[in-house]
């Protein structure tokens, strides 16, 4: 995890959690690896993606929104830092 | 370029051309089909002359792919028809349960040919009446119509399209082999006056939901193009159109797409009724067969029995109330095993029998009077 | 705000947001091809009131219920002839098919192919995710030799379409073959094609892992996913043998023809008009 202090902090990870089917695309494919599988559950019965921000201080979102692509769910937004 | 329309005057015409004319008279501007006997010259009259008018023709890979051409033209706010013989509707049946489901106002005509399967193509037959209201699944109602000499296969084409757009129901407009290639004289008179004529859909009230129907159980259409951001599903749906999968949404849509039609059946309604005030037998018939029982109804006349006709002009929904009204015996006469015989049955206190051929030909005057001399003797 | 992060919130408008989470599973690829299309028709700024979505039945056909726009959830195979209508009547509009591969290529079949023989002015978004989803997972028209499906319980003896061929055959105008793997590209190509005439198609190769994935050792959404990253193979020069797809084998992927000036149907019955009204 060190290795991600080289980048900048762009973005935060916001999750719509009512939407979210728990597939990890967006857990697998984040380069730096934000996002972790969270013990609540939703409605649905699923777990949603949290993002480690607040967790854990290496985390650093580079604001590429792959895990908004990825997302079959519409469940994520990336929002980039004024 | 200039339009070119029909002119005041007399005209020659099959009873597919003028069926085909009749449509663009009332408006239609949009024609997707698939060539069968005896149907085919609605088509090629289209292919000719919907272009003229600025219309749109395309002659599209099967009778399914047509009818789904027209449903999404029909949206587009364009009056929409096909053209077909039993084989097609048989393959549109699908899809006329689509546009009764999403509530599409089309106009299909079946020019029947004698059935079942691909029976007699170039000839008459009447045994898709029954199909014309029970072909798709499920519980519908739509409106049927059938003409019986070619200044009517004009004249009534404003009805059809006025009603399927009053109605936001498919019309099904029935001709026969015979009526199909039969040459009459029809005569059209001036554009302004068939004009006025036509009836235009309603609009939707601002903030209307796409299913939300008028106190006439009618929802006025949006029009796609317009940003209504419409969404229309075969499923059942709510009055936004989304699907809405519960027994409660089933029995309020089901209940209202047929209602909206039974409970203005008054309003659809159109029989020639001839010489059955004093009737002691009425020859219930339709279409080209109604010419040959109109004679033979002449024939009885003339020996001193009191016979009439009942034409149905309308025959879905049946007009039920015109066979309650009688008090005579009813014979009814079709190219088919017996269809309609069993509604007139359902509605007569009397007796009723039954008079049939399997197809090919319509009976011959004679053979309606020794009939009518059997039951009234 | 950035480009990106505008465009996030747009998607929303194109949403019929009330109705999410929608029907499809965890997983599914629909969603993915959903998201990437509504990012393009946002950058190319189409107004939504010029854009229509028809989808036929299945798991795919359920998309034009999601996309708020005027769209259209119509009869198994019939979103090609649906739309036909639609685009004849009003050549204005931007009329897109979204639907899956059974609904096109099976049931749908002889509309594809005529459709795009006419060259109507149409673009397809052909999903494939190799199986019958919403009727439990049996074989269909692209299902690749060999593998299992729920009417194919030794294998399947069929021999799938290879659709990107089939298409070019045709005349096709613009043809392409992704899979959800490839995010930006298959969003890059849908974003060109939405700019072009005549009758494109897309096919995007997804994956379903609850009916089709479980049952050929691809049980985790992920695993189908890692499965084509690790078999794309991206070619714009592949031939039509190498377009086929196998079990198991390369996806070959890409922008395999891309050719402007082929008059649409649309375009021809212009001159049809004129003809008629000399």
């Amino acid at each position: 995890m060190s290795q991600n202090k080289k980048f900048k902090r762009k973005a935060t990870v916001k999750v719509l959690e009512e939407r979210c089917k728990g597939c990890w695309y967006c857990v697998n494919y984040c380069p730096t690896k934000v996002l972790q599988v969270s013990e609540k559950m939703n409605a649905k019965g699923y777990h949603p993606p949290v993002f480690k921000e607040n967790i854990d201080e290496n985390v650093v979102c580079i604001g590429c929104h792959l895990c908004e692509l990825y997302c079959p769910d519409f469940a994520i937004v990336v929002e980039e830092l004024e | 370029m200039t339009e070119k329309h029909l002119k005041e005057g007399y005209y020659f015409w099959s009873g597919d051309v003028a069926a085909a004319e009749g449509a663009i008279a009332a408006g239609c501007r949009f024609y997707a089909g698939y060539p069968i006997t005896p149907s085919s010259e609605v088509a090629e009259t289209m292919a000719l002359r919907l272009p003229q008018v600025g219309g749109k023709f395309i002659e599209m890979e099967d009778e399914i792919g047509s009818i789904a051409a027209i449903i999404g033209a029909s949206w587009t706010g364009e009056r929409s028809m096909t053209a077909t013989s039993g084989p097609g509707i048989s393959l549109m049946n699908e899809n006329i349960g689509l546009a009764v489901m999403t509530e599409v106002p089309l106009v299909i005509v079946n020019a029947m040919r004698g059935a079942p399967s691909t029976g007699l193509p170039t000839l008459i037959g009447q045994g898709d009446l029954m199909q014309a209201k029970y072909g798709s699944h499920g519980s519908y109602e739509i409106i049927t119509l059938y003409p019986n000499n070619i200044q009517e296969a004009f004249d009534l084409m404003f009805d059809a399209f006025n009603l399927a757009e009053k109605y936001r129901v498919p019309v099904m407009y029935l001709l026969d082999g015979l009526l199909a290639h039969m040459y009459e004289k029809v005569y059209v008179p001036p554009r302004e006056v068939w004009e006025k004529k036509i009836i235009r859909r309603k609009r939707a009230r601002k903030g209307q939901l796409p299913y939300q129907p008028d106190e006439d159980m009618i929802p006025p259409m949006p029009l796609i193009g317009e940003g209504y951001n419409i969404h229309a599903t075969g499923l059942t749906h709510d009055e936004r159109g989304y699907p809405d999968l519960t027994p409660q949404a089933q029995e309020e849509l089901v209940r209202r797409l047929n209602e909206k039609i039974l409970k203005h059946e008054r309003d659809i309604w159109k029989v020639e009724e001839y010489m059955t005030e004093d009737a002691d037998v009425i020859v219930v018939s339709f279409g080209g067969e109604s010419r040959a029982v109109k004679a033979g109804v002449n024939l009885a006349r003339k020996e001193g029995i009191k016979a009439g006709m009942l034409r149905l002009i309308t025959i879905w929904p049946f007009p039920w109330e015109y066979i309650t009204k009688y008090s005579a015996d009813y014979i009814v006469a079709e190219i088919n095993y017996g269809q309609m015989y069993h509604l007139v049955r359902e509605y007569s206190d009397n007796d009723v029998y039954q008079l049939n051929k399997m197809g090919g030909e319509i009976h011959t005057p004679e053979e309606v009077l020794k009939r009518i001399r059997e039951v009234s003797s | 705000m950035s480009q990106m992060t505008d465009m996030r919130k747009m998607e929303e408008e194109w949403l019929r947001t009330e109705r999410l989470p929608h029907v499809w599973c965890p997983g599914c690829g629909i969603g993915i091809v959903l998201n990437a299309f509504l990012r393009a028709v946002i950058r190319r700024n189409i107004p939504k009131e010029k854009m229509v979505v028809v989808s036929g039945i299945g798991c795919t056909g359920r998309t034009a219920g999601y996309v708020n726009v005027d769209s259209f959830h119509t009869t198994h195979g019939r979103a090609i002839p649906f739309a036909v209508g639609i685009k004849f009547a009003r050549p204005d509009l931007n009329v897109v098919v979204f639907s899956g591969d059974g609904d096109l290529f099976a049931i749908g079949g002889n509309h594809f192919v005529n459709a795009a023989r006419r060259n109507h002015d149409l673009l397809i978004i052909a999903v494939n995710n190799f199986t019958y989803g919403m009727t439990g997972g049996q074989h269909g028209p692209t299902t690749p030799t060999g593998a299992y499906t729920t009417t194919t319980p030794y294998g399947n003896p069929d021999r799938p379409f290879n659709i990107p061929h089939l298409a070019i055959s045709l005349g096709a105008p613009y043809v392409a073959r992704w899979t959800t793997y490839h995010v930006n590209q298959l969003q890059n190509s849908i974003y060109k094609a939405l700019n072009m005439k005549g009758f494109r198609v897309i096919e995007i190769i997804s994956q379903c892992p609850t009916v089709y994935g479980r049952r050929n050792s691809m049980r985790s959404p992920m695993s189908m996913m890692e499965y084509f990253q690790k078999n794309s193979v991206i070619n714009n020069k592949a031939s039509y043998e190498e377009m086929e797809l196998t079990y198991n084998g390369k996806i070959v992927v890409g922008e395999f023809r891309n050719v402007g000036g082929i008059p649409s149907y649309e375009e021809r019955y212009e001159e049809i008009i004129r003809r008629a009204q000399e």
